[in-house]
Protein backbone atom coordinates (compact mmCIF):
# COMPACT_ATOMS: atom_id res chain seq x y z
CA UNK A 1 0.00 0.00 0.00
CA UNK A 2 1.26 3.18 -0.85
CA UNK A 3 1.26 6.99 1.42
CA UNK A 4 -0.19 9.96 0.44
CA UNK A 5 0.47 13.01 1.37
CA UNK A 6 -2.15 13.16 4.47
CA UNK A 7 -0.89 9.53 5.83
CA UNK A 8 2.45 11.26 6.27
CA UNK A 9 0.50 14.33 7.92
CA UNK A 10 -0.91 11.76 10.53
CA UNK A 11 2.18 9.80 10.92
CA UNK A 12 4.57 12.67 11.78
CA UNK A 13 2.14 15.94 12.63
CA UNK A 14 5.27 17.70 13.97
CA UNK A 15 7.00 20.31 11.40
CA UNK A 16 10.53 21.16 11.98
CA UNK A 17 12.61 23.60 10.68
CA UNK A 18 16.47 23.61 11.06
CA UNK A 19 18.88 26.77 10.81
CA UNK A 20 22.79 26.10 10.78
CA UNK A 21 24.39 29.41 11.68
CA UNK A 22 27.92 30.53 11.97
CA UNK A 23 29.68 30.73 15.40
CA UNK A 24 29.91 34.70 15.04
CA UNK A 25 27.64 36.90 17.26
CA UNK A 26 25.31 38.73 15.49
CA UNK A 27 24.00 36.03 13.80
CA UNK A 28 21.49 34.80 16.78
CA UNK A 29 19.44 38.13 15.40
CA UNK A 30 18.68 35.39 12.40
CA UNK A 31 17.34 32.84 14.91
CA UNK A 32 15.52 35.20 16.49
CA UNK A 33 13.58 36.84 13.28
CA UNK A 34 13.05 33.08 12.44
CA UNK A 35 11.56 31.93 15.92
CA UNK A 36 9.71 35.18 16.04
CA UNK A 37 8.00 34.38 12.67
CA UNK A 38 6.95 30.86 13.71
CA UNK A 39 5.71 31.75 17.10
CA UNK A 40 3.57 34.36 15.02
CA UNK A 41 2.07 32.02 12.63
CA UNK A 42 1.39 29.75 15.23
CA UNK A 43 -0.49 32.07 17.36
CA UNK A 44 1.84 33.27 20.43
CA UNK A 45 1.21 36.53 21.57
CA UNK A 46 3.73 39.05 21.61
CA UNK A 47 4.74 38.38 25.37
CA UNK A 48 5.75 35.11 24.92
CA UNK A 49 6.89 35.26 21.83
CA UNK A 50 9.48 38.56 23.34
CA UNK A 51 10.40 35.70 26.05
CA UNK A 52 11.32 32.78 23.63
CA UNK A 53 13.30 36.14 21.39
CA UNK A 54 15.38 36.15 24.76
CA UNK A 55 15.92 32.64 25.89
CA UNK A 56 17.28 32.02 22.34
CA UNK A 57 19.24 34.88 21.98
CA UNK A 58 21.42 33.60 24.85
CA UNK A 59 20.94 30.22 23.78
CA UNK A 60 22.79 30.84 20.97
CA UNK A 61 25.10 33.55 22.13
CA UNK A 62 26.04 30.97 24.77
CA UNK A 63 26.61 28.16 21.73
CA UNK A 64 29.08 30.72 19.73
CA UNK A 65 31.11 31.95 22.59
CA UNK A 66 31.16 28.71 25.27
CA UNK A 67 30.28 25.90 23.10
CA UNK A 68 32.20 26.79 19.73
CA UNK A 69 34.99 29.07 21.34
CA UNK A 70 34.00 31.52 18.55
CA UNK A 71 35.73 29.62 16.18
CA UNK A 72 33.62 30.69 12.58
CA UNK A 73 34.05 27.85 11.72
CA UNK A 74 32.10 25.73 13.86
CA UNK A 75 28.36 25.52 13.38
CA UNK A 76 25.26 26.05 15.53
CA UNK A 77 22.59 24.29 14.72
CA UNK A 78 18.93 25.75 15.59
CA UNK A 79 15.60 23.22 15.26
CA UNK A 80 12.41 24.59 15.82
CA UNK A 81 9.85 22.13 16.38
CA UNK A 82 6.28 23.04 16.25
CA UNK A 83 3.63 20.89 17.91
CA UNK A 84 -0.27 21.49 18.08
CA UNK A 85 -0.01 22.44 21.58
CA UNK A 86 3.99 23.85 21.80
CA UNK A 87 6.86 24.84 19.95
CA UNK A 88 10.16 23.36 20.99
CA UNK A 89 13.36 24.79 20.24
CA UNK A 90 16.61 23.34 20.43
CA UNK A 91 19.99 24.46 20.36
CA UNK A 92 23.05 22.56 19.62
CA UNK A 93 26.74 23.65 19.31
CA UNK A 94 30.09 21.53 18.59
CA UNK A 95 31.03 20.99 22.04
CA UNK A 96 34.71 23.13 22.22
CA UNK A 97 34.05 23.56 25.11
CA UNK A 98 31.34 21.54 27.53
CA UNK A 99 28.89 22.94 29.55
CA UNK A 100 29.44 21.54 33.82
CA UNK A 101 26.07 20.47 34.58
CA UNK A 102 26.11 21.69 38.25
CA UNK A 103 26.24 25.25 36.13
CA UNK A 104 22.60 24.92 35.01
CA UNK A 105 21.17 24.60 38.01
CA UNK A 106 23.00 27.48 40.00
CA UNK A 107 20.93 30.80 40.82
CA UNK A 108 23.02 33.91 40.71
CA UNK A 109 22.86 36.41 42.91
CA UNK A 110 22.39 40.03 42.09
CA UNK A 111 25.12 41.49 44.99
CA UNK A 112 27.36 39.19 44.16
CA UNK A 113 27.04 40.92 40.73
CA UNK A 114 27.49 43.94 42.03
CA UNK A 115 30.77 43.56 43.40
CA UNK A 116 32.17 41.18 40.69
CA UNK A 117 34.05 42.44 37.65
CA UNK A 118 32.60 39.73 35.64
CA UNK A 119 28.57 40.49 35.20
CA UNK A 120 28.31 36.98 33.15
CA UNK A 121 26.32 33.90 34.14
CA UNK A 122 22.89 35.13 33.70
CA UNK A 123 22.16 33.33 30.42
CA UNK A 124 21.06 29.93 32.25
CA UNK A 125 19.01 31.66 34.96
CA UNK A 126 17.48 33.59 32.22
CA UNK A 127 16.45 31.01 29.82
CA UNK A 128 15.23 28.98 33.11
CA UNK A 129 12.58 31.91 33.92
CA UNK A 130 11.28 32.48 30.09
CA UNK A 131 10.46 29.72 29.02
CA UNK A 132 7.80 26.47 30.35
CA UNK A 133 10.58 23.77 30.14
CA UNK A 134 14.11 23.37 29.71
CA UNK A 135 16.74 20.75 29.01
CA UNK A 136 20.45 20.66 29.03
CA UNK A 137 22.09 17.66 27.81
CA UNK A 138 24.61 16.52 25.25
CA UNK A 139 23.95 16.53 21.90
CA UNK A 140 23.93 13.39 19.24
CA UNK A 141 27.24 15.01 17.58
CA UNK A 142 28.93 15.31 21.38
CA UNK A 143 28.22 19.31 22.26
CA UNK A 144 25.94 20.64 24.43
CA UNK A 145 22.12 20.74 23.64
CA UNK A 146 19.96 22.98 24.80
CA UNK A 147 16.09 22.26 24.97
CA UNK A 148 13.32 24.47 25.64
CA UNK A 149 9.47 24.12 24.65
CA UNK A 150 6.65 26.88 25.42
CA UNK A 151 2.90 26.01 25.57
CA UNK A 152 0.28 27.88 23.56
CA UNK A 153 -2.08 29.24 25.62
CA UNK A 154 -5.64 28.51 24.19
CA UNK B 1 29.33 29.05 -4.30
CA UNK B 2 32.15 30.72 -2.16
CA UNK B 3 32.76 28.57 1.01
CA UNK B 4 35.16 30.95 2.63
CA UNK B 5 32.08 33.82 2.56
CA UNK B 6 29.57 34.21 5.72
CA UNK B 7 26.91 31.77 5.21
CA UNK B 8 23.60 30.14 6.99
CA UNK B 9 21.38 27.23 6.22
CA UNK B 10 17.56 26.58 6.36
CA UNK B 11 15.95 23.59 5.71
CA UNK B 12 11.92 23.82 6.25
CA UNK B 13 8.93 21.84 5.55
CA UNK B 14 7.22 21.77 2.01
CA UNK B 15 3.99 23.52 3.37
CA UNK B 16 2.57 26.82 2.39
CA UNK B 17 3.65 29.09 4.90
CA UNK B 18 6.71 28.53 5.89
CA UNK B 19 8.27 30.33 3.65
CA UNK B 20 7.46 33.35 5.71
CA UNK B 21 10.00 31.92 8.40
CA UNK B 22 12.60 31.45 5.16
CA UNK B 23 11.93 35.23 4.32
CA UNK B 24 12.31 36.56 7.71
CA UNK B 25 15.53 34.44 8.65
CA UNK B 26 17.27 35.69 5.19
CA UNK B 27 16.26 39.18 5.86
CA UNK B 28 17.95 39.41 8.98
CA UNK B 29 21.21 38.10 7.54
CA UNK B 30 20.79 40.59 4.62
CA UNK B 31 20.55 43.63 7.52
CA UNK B 32 23.44 42.19 8.75
CA UNK B 33 25.38 43.15 5.87
CA UNK B 34 23.68 46.27 5.06
CA UNK B 35 21.16 45.89 2.83
CA UNK B 36 19.14 48.67 2.72
CA UNK B 37 14.97 48.34 3.31
CA UNK B 38 14.37 48.28 0.00
CA UNK B 39 16.15 45.83 -1.31
CA UNK B 40 15.41 43.60 1.96
CA UNK B 41 11.97 43.59 0.82
CA UNK B 42 13.08 42.51 -2.78
CA UNK B 43 14.61 39.70 -1.62
CA UNK B 44 11.87 38.73 0.43
CA UNK B 45 9.70 39.01 -2.08
CA UNK B 46 11.84 36.91 -4.44
CA UNK B 47 12.71 34.61 -1.77
CA UNK B 48 9.09 33.69 -1.03
CA UNK B 49 8.23 32.96 -4.93
CA UNK B 50 11.27 31.19 -5.16
CA UNK B 51 10.47 28.91 -1.97
CA UNK B 52 6.43 28.74 -2.78
CA UNK B 53 7.35 27.48 -6.33
CA UNK B 54 9.85 24.12 -4.42
CA UNK B 55 7.46 23.91 -2.24
CA UNK B 56 4.36 23.47 -4.85
CA UNK B 57 5.96 22.06 -7.90
CA UNK B 58 9.50 20.77 -6.51
CA UNK B 59 8.55 19.13 -3.74
CA UNK B 60 4.26 18.60 -4.94
CA UNK B 61 3.35 20.04 -1.49
CA UNK B 62 4.51 17.23 0.57
CA UNK B 63 5.43 18.15 3.94
CA UNK B 64 8.11 15.67 4.71
CA UNK B 65 10.36 16.17 1.68
CA UNK B 66 12.52 19.54 2.60
CA UNK B 67 13.21 22.86 1.10
CA UNK B 68 17.13 23.97 1.82
CA UNK B 69 17.77 27.73 1.48
CA UNK B 70 21.63 28.21 1.36
CA UNK B 71 22.53 31.98 1.92
CA UNK B 72 25.81 33.87 1.61
CA UNK B 73 26.97 36.98 1.37
CA UNK B 74 30.47 38.25 -0.29
CA UNK B 75 31.57 40.97 -2.25
CA UNK B 76 28.05 43.53 -1.70
CA UNK B 77 26.57 40.37 -3.34
CA UNK B 78 23.92 38.37 -1.37
CA UNK B 79 23.53 35.37 -3.08
CA UNK B 80 20.43 32.38 -2.21
CA UNK B 81 20.30 28.94 -3.51
CA UNK B 82 16.75 27.08 -3.33
CA UNK B 83 17.06 23.34 -3.48
CA UNK B 84 13.60 20.90 -3.82
CA UNK B 85 13.27 17.38 -4.10
CA UNK B 86 12.45 17.48 -7.86
CA UNK B 87 9.41 15.93 -7.58
CA UNK B 88 7.87 17.66 -10.59
CA UNK B 89 10.56 19.37 -12.59
CA UNK B 90 10.53 23.15 -13.28
CA UNK B 91 8.43 23.25 -16.99
CA UNK B 92 9.68 26.15 -19.42
CA UNK B 93 12.28 28.27 -18.79
CA UNK B 94 10.97 29.98 -22.22
CA UNK B 95 9.19 33.46 -22.61
CA UNK B 96 6.58 33.67 -19.90
CA UNK B 97 2.74 34.82 -20.82
CA UNK B 98 1.97 38.70 -21.40
CA UNK B 99 -0.03 40.62 -18.54
CA UNK B 100 -2.19 41.36 -21.13
CA UNK B 101 -2.78 37.43 -21.83
CA UNK B 102 -3.38 37.10 -18.05
CA UNK B 103 -5.68 40.18 -17.81
CA UNK B 104 -7.58 39.04 -21.07
CA UNK B 105 -7.58 35.25 -20.23
CA UNK B 106 -5.49 33.89 -23.10
CA UNK B 107 -3.05 33.12 -20.29
CA UNK B 108 -3.55 31.48 -16.55
CA UNK B 109 -3.47 34.34 -13.99
CA UNK B 110 -1.50 32.06 -12.10
CA UNK B 111 2.97 31.95 -13.23
CA UNK B 112 3.76 35.76 -12.25
CA UNK B 113 6.54 34.63 -10.36
CA UNK B 114 9.36 33.70 -11.88
CA UNK B 115 8.60 36.89 -13.73
CA UNK B 116 8.49 38.95 -10.39
CA UNK B 117 11.61 37.35 -9.32
CA UNK B 118 13.34 38.56 -12.37
CA UNK B 119 12.49 41.93 -12.06
CA UNK B 120 13.63 41.94 -8.84
CA UNK B 121 16.85 40.35 -8.28
CA UNK B 122 20.22 41.09 -10.11
CA UNK B 123 20.32 37.69 -11.45
CA UNK B 124 18.56 34.45 -11.28
CA UNK B 125 18.41 31.29 -12.95
CA UNK B 126 17.34 27.50 -12.43
CA UNK B 127 19.68 23.88 -12.59
CA UNK B 128 19.05 20.68 -11.93
CA UNK B 129 20.76 18.98 -8.27
CA UNK B 130 23.00 15.91 -10.28
CA UNK B 131 21.65 14.29 -7.09
CA UNK B 132 18.27 14.75 -7.97
CA UNK B 133 15.74 17.98 -7.40
CA UNK B 134 15.88 21.37 -9.37
CA UNK B 135 17.92 24.12 -7.81
CA UNK B 136 17.08 28.33 -7.87
CA UNK B 137 19.72 30.74 -7.70
CA UNK B 138 19.36 34.13 -7.30
CA UNK B 139 21.57 36.87 -6.59
CA UNK B 140 21.23 41.02 -5.41
CA UNK B 141 23.78 43.36 -5.21
CA UNK B 142 23.87 45.72 -2.18
CA UNK B 143 22.99 49.13 -4.40
CA UNK B 144 20.14 47.61 -7.14
CA UNK B 145 21.55 47.68 -10.76
CA UNK B 146 19.15 49.34 -12.97
CA UNK B 147 18.92 48.37 -16.78
CA UNK B 148 21.12 51.46 -17.60
CA UNK B 149 24.03 50.19 -15.45
CA UNK B 150 23.77 52.65 -12.58
CA UNK B 151 23.48 51.95 -9.42
CA UNK B 152 21.04 53.56 -6.28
Amino acid sequence: MTSSPNDHDQMHPERVIELRLPSRLGYEKIAMDAATSLARRMGFHEDRINALRTALAEAVTNAIEHGNAHDSAMRVLVMLTVRPDELIVSVADQGRNLLDPDKTLVTPSIEESFTKADKGGWGIWLIRELVDEVEFSTGPGGGNQVRMVIHLEK
Amino acid sequence: MDTQSPSIDLTIPSELGYEKIAREAVAAFARRFGFDHERIEDLKTALGEVCINAIEHGNACVPGLRVLVHCECGNDRLTVEVHDRGVKQYLAHGPSARIEQKVFGSAPLRGMGLMLISQLVDDVGFSHNPEGGNICRFSLERQQIHANGTRE
